[in-house]
């Protein structure tokens, strides 16, 4: 496990350089993990994804279904892999600071 | 980072990690002596794993009937080199011939660098059994990988994925950590999906007391799977049955199979045990999950802390059923795609489920087209067992491991004109080829076989 | 030299082969059959177990499917060797007249003894050769091999080579009925007389030194695959009694009939 400083704020980063807290997460965290991911610029459908996210996340305490993030978005699986390079579960996930999905996954 | 000694090796849990999973890493400085010591304990009570250390011949016929050989050519994963890293272990110190002639009958003593060729080369092979078939005497170099990841899981040494899944299944009863309300609600959206494209009203009842069917599904599913959890959904509208899905067990799954038979595998066991008992079940129904139905069919008698009193059948025994005595309508026509299946090796290797599968896929796919070697001489999809690591490293390691899947894939012809139908009916399988697919290139979608069902019933 | 190799190491060989065997079995019987682990095909009961194990034992079933090229080696191998072993019980014990059972005159029996002796000892062989060969030459198969392998194989060919000298040099062969007399005396306890023609026939020396060579290291060995080859089996070929299908409670034409999941208002395709 490494801590990182994200905008002044030290962040607990997993192994798999996943957020360990999601609580802690701001949005200097997305764009901090967003270069990692091959992302140049996070763009206002980024951020609508990202935010669906959270705000699933805070409700139910997990990631939604990839096809309910789609619908609820309104962006196809395809353009979120355009989005996020590494795919909804791993790479929008990991912006948004949900934990890494387990399983099979 | 996951290399030791030019061997991969997935990313594997702190030690902050296994404590949740009720591991106490053993210190470097003893994890030697404490290897040989539960290599003893559990040679003593696994017959199956003895006659795998005792009986090989090293004739080699396995080789080529292993897809991580095949896909790797990394002589380790031959299966009976697979095996000969614990055999050098066990015949050095517990047989006559490894103590007196040590390397001239291949023994050798253990070290760190043992440990970890064991972390190494036991998380590359899938368990699928392939060579237990080849093998002129039927040993089972599955059981051998099983032990060496227990013990390994005893040292403290377990992939950070397997340690995820067993945390989250003692946390909210399923691996990928849906607690109730997530799994409530993404099942009233697939109700208003089913309606959207099929216009049939399904209900998914959770923890509805006094049901009759128990059914399971497998956690991937709410993620990754719609259509299989529609597909069930629909089956069970279809021909009205009393069913419900529990919220505190709802996972086909059981990793603990794959790494921890003593406590993870058994939790999970109880919990259905449990929830069986409180909602008053007369009959479970298990999902798509391939290591999932072979636990549940074959370890549960054998795990259960108490008298098991409902039987338990797959979803697709019960289609198959159905099928069979002419209860289901069901139109091919509707699935009008190429459509190959992809034999998950549990179901067939392990658990005689071939013969319905095909019944059912026969019944829902018009142009349906086998896949040669098939049923249990099926070639795994390279993730078995869970071996889904998606660090670079190893993630390149799936992508030789699913190499012979893929050629065999190619080679039925469904995806030349980029609208085949993979059906791969097991929740590992999925989430392996979904990537794999693409990586090479196939030209097919990947699906469930109950999704299929899902899509071809006919409702009125 | 030869007086101990004939009179004193049979003793050792037995009590050593016999307590080594049993030594291992206990082994294997200790440990249990913990879940189930039955593997494809699905026998329903046991007579369909026997018939799987019998193809196994009798064809080497498996590996037909698995390696074709090494069943042709292994089998004729092992069918040539139980032949030859068979042989020499059999044909020791009636002077080579085995076959008057069967029918035969006891010339035509002799005759048909000392020609399939002849012909099995050379299978054998070559069919060795052949597995020794593959054993150097693919790549495979040697990254599995350890150096015992090898040994055990070259063990094997060094009797069988024996044998056949003696079957194929007419001035060293040895005839049944001094063979039978020499196990006669080891059966019966009885010191072997000076005079004996075992005694002053090399390779009959060399050939029972190198056979008890054998016996001593198979308890210890992979040779005990025989033995574990049933074991394993036990384990993984074992009929397995499905719960019946069918759902409790379930009546589909009534469910149809109802039209359950059609919505109030229509709508379906």
């Amino acid at each position: 496990m490494a801590s990182i400083n994200i905008a002044g704020r030290e962040v607990e980063l997993d192994e798999d350089g996943f957020m360990v807290n999601p609580d802690d997460w701001t949005e200097d965290c997305a764009k901090y993990f967003s270069s990692g991911e091959g992302i140049s610029e996070l763009t206002e459908d980024h951020w609508k994804v990202i935010h669906y996210l959270r705000d699933y996340y805070k409700q139910f305490q997990i990631a939604p279904m990839i096809r309910k993030l789609c619908k609820e978005t309104g962006c196809s699986l395809k353009y979120i892999y355009e989005l996020f390079p590494s795919g909804p579960a791993k790479g929008s996930c990991k912006l948004a600071g949900l934990p890494k999905p387990t399983g099979c996954v | 980072m996951p290399t030791y000694k030019d061997m991969v090796q997935p990313v594997r849990a702190s030690e902050a990690e296994m404590r949740k999973i009720h591991i106490e890493p053993v210190p470097d400085d003893q994890k030697c002596e404490k290897a040989i010591q539960y290599l003893d304990e559990i040679r003593k009570k696994y017959r199956s794993f003895v006659m795998a250390m005792e009986s090989c011949v090293k004739c080699g016929a396995c080789a080529e009937n292993c897809h991580t050989y095949l896909g790797t050519k990394d002589p380790r994963n031959i299966p009976t080199n697979r095996a000969e890293l614990i055999r050098k272990i066990y015949k050095r110190y517990f047989t006559l011939e490894g103590r007196w002639f040590g390397k001239l009958v291949g023994a050798e003593d253990i070290s760190l660098d043992v440990i970890e060729e064991w972390y190494s080369y036991f998380y590359q092979c899938s368990q699928c059994r392939r060579c237990a078939m080849a093998c002129p005497f039927g040993i089972d170099t599955c059981e051998v990988t099983f032990i060496g990841r227990q013990i390994l899981h005893w040292l403290g040494i377990v992939p950070k994925l397997h340690m995820g899944v067993g945390a989250a299944m003692e946390k909210v009863g399923n691996h990928t950590g849906l607690p109730k309300p997530g799994i409530v609600d993404t099942l009233e959206f697939l109700s208003e999906e089913i309606m959207d494209e099929f216009g049939v009203e399904v209900n998914f009842p959770v923890d509805k007391p006094n049901s009759d069917i128990l059914y399971i599904p497998s956690s991937a599913d709410y993620l990754l799977n719609p259509y299989t959890l529609m597909g069930a959904g629909m089956y069970f509208t279809y021909i009205g049955a009393n069913w419900t899905i529990p919220s505190t067990v709802s996972e086909a799954g059981n990793f603990g199979l794959l790494f921890d038979q003593y406590f993870t595998q058994r939790h999970n066991v109880t919990r259905l045990l449990d929830a069986a008992q409180n909602l008053g079940i007369k009959k479970i129904v298990w999902g798509e999950c391939g290591h999932g139905w072979r636990a549940a069919k074959m370890y549960i008698p054998s795990l259960a802390d108490r008298p098991v009193n409902w039987p338990i059948t797959h979803i697709h025994d019960e289609v198959a059923y159905h099928i069979r005595t002419n209860q289901l309508k069901l139109d091919p026509n509707k699935v009008d795609h190429p459509t190959t299946l992809h034999d998950p090796c549990n179901y067939t290797r392990a658990c005689d489920l071939q013969e319905n599968l095909r019944t059912v896929i026969k019944a829902c796919v018009a142009d349906f087209r086998e896949m040669y070697p098939n049923k249990e001489r099926t070639f795994c999809c390279g993730g078995g067992s869970a071996i889904l690591f998606d660090d670079p490293e190893m993630y390149q390691r799936r992508i030789q491991l699913s190499a012979k899947k893929a050629e065999l894939v190619r080679a039925t012809g469904v995806g030349k004109d980029g609208n085949g139908y993979l059906c791969a009916p097991c929740s590992i399988c999925k989430a392996q080829l979904y990537p794999m697919v693409e990586e090479h290139e196939l030209g097919v979608e990947v699906k469930g076989l109950i999704d299929l069902v899902g899509k071809a019933l006919v409702w009125k | 030299m030869s007086w101990f190799i004939l009179q004193v190491l049979p003793y050792i060989t037995v009590t050593v082969f016999t307590l080594g065997i049993l030594y291992r079995l206990g082994r294997w019987a200790g440990a249990r059959i913990v879940h189930n682990i039955t593997l494809a095909p699905f026998p329903q009961n046991n007579s369909q177990v026997v018939g799987i194990f019998a193809t196994e034992v009798i064809f080497f079933r498996s590996l037909f499917k698995s390696d074709f090229a090494l069943w042709v080696g292994a089998w004729v191998m092992h069918i040539a060797l139980f032949s030859v072993i068979g042989g020499h019980l059999m044909g020791i014990y009636t002077l080579g007249k085995q076959f008057v059972y069967i029918g035969m005159s006891e010339g035509l029996s002799e005759a048909m003894s000392s020609l399939l002796g002849t012909t099995f000892g050379i299978v054998v062989f070559f069919a060795l050769l052949y597995l020794l060969f593959r054993r150097m030459s693919i790549q495979k198969v040697k990254e599995v091999t350890v150096t015992s392998d090898y040994l055990i194989l070259i063990l094997l060919l060094s009797i069988v080579t024996a044998g056949d000298i003696m079957r194929l040099v007419p001035s060293l062969s040895m005839e049944y009925a001094p063979a039978k007399e020499y196990v006669t005396y080891l059966v019966m306890l009885q010191p072997i007389p000076a005079t004996a023609e075992v005694l002053h026939n090399v390779i009959f020396v060399i050939h029972l030194l190198l056979v008890q060579l054998l016996l001593i290291i198979f308890p210890f060995s992979k040779l005990m695959h025989i033995l574990g080859m049933f074991a394993e089996r036990w384990i993984i070929n074992r009929p397995y009694t499905e719960p019946a299908p069918g759902l409790p409670n379930v009546d589909v034409p009534a469910a149809r009939a109802a039209g359950l999941g059609l919505p109030a208002e229509g709508g379906v395709e």
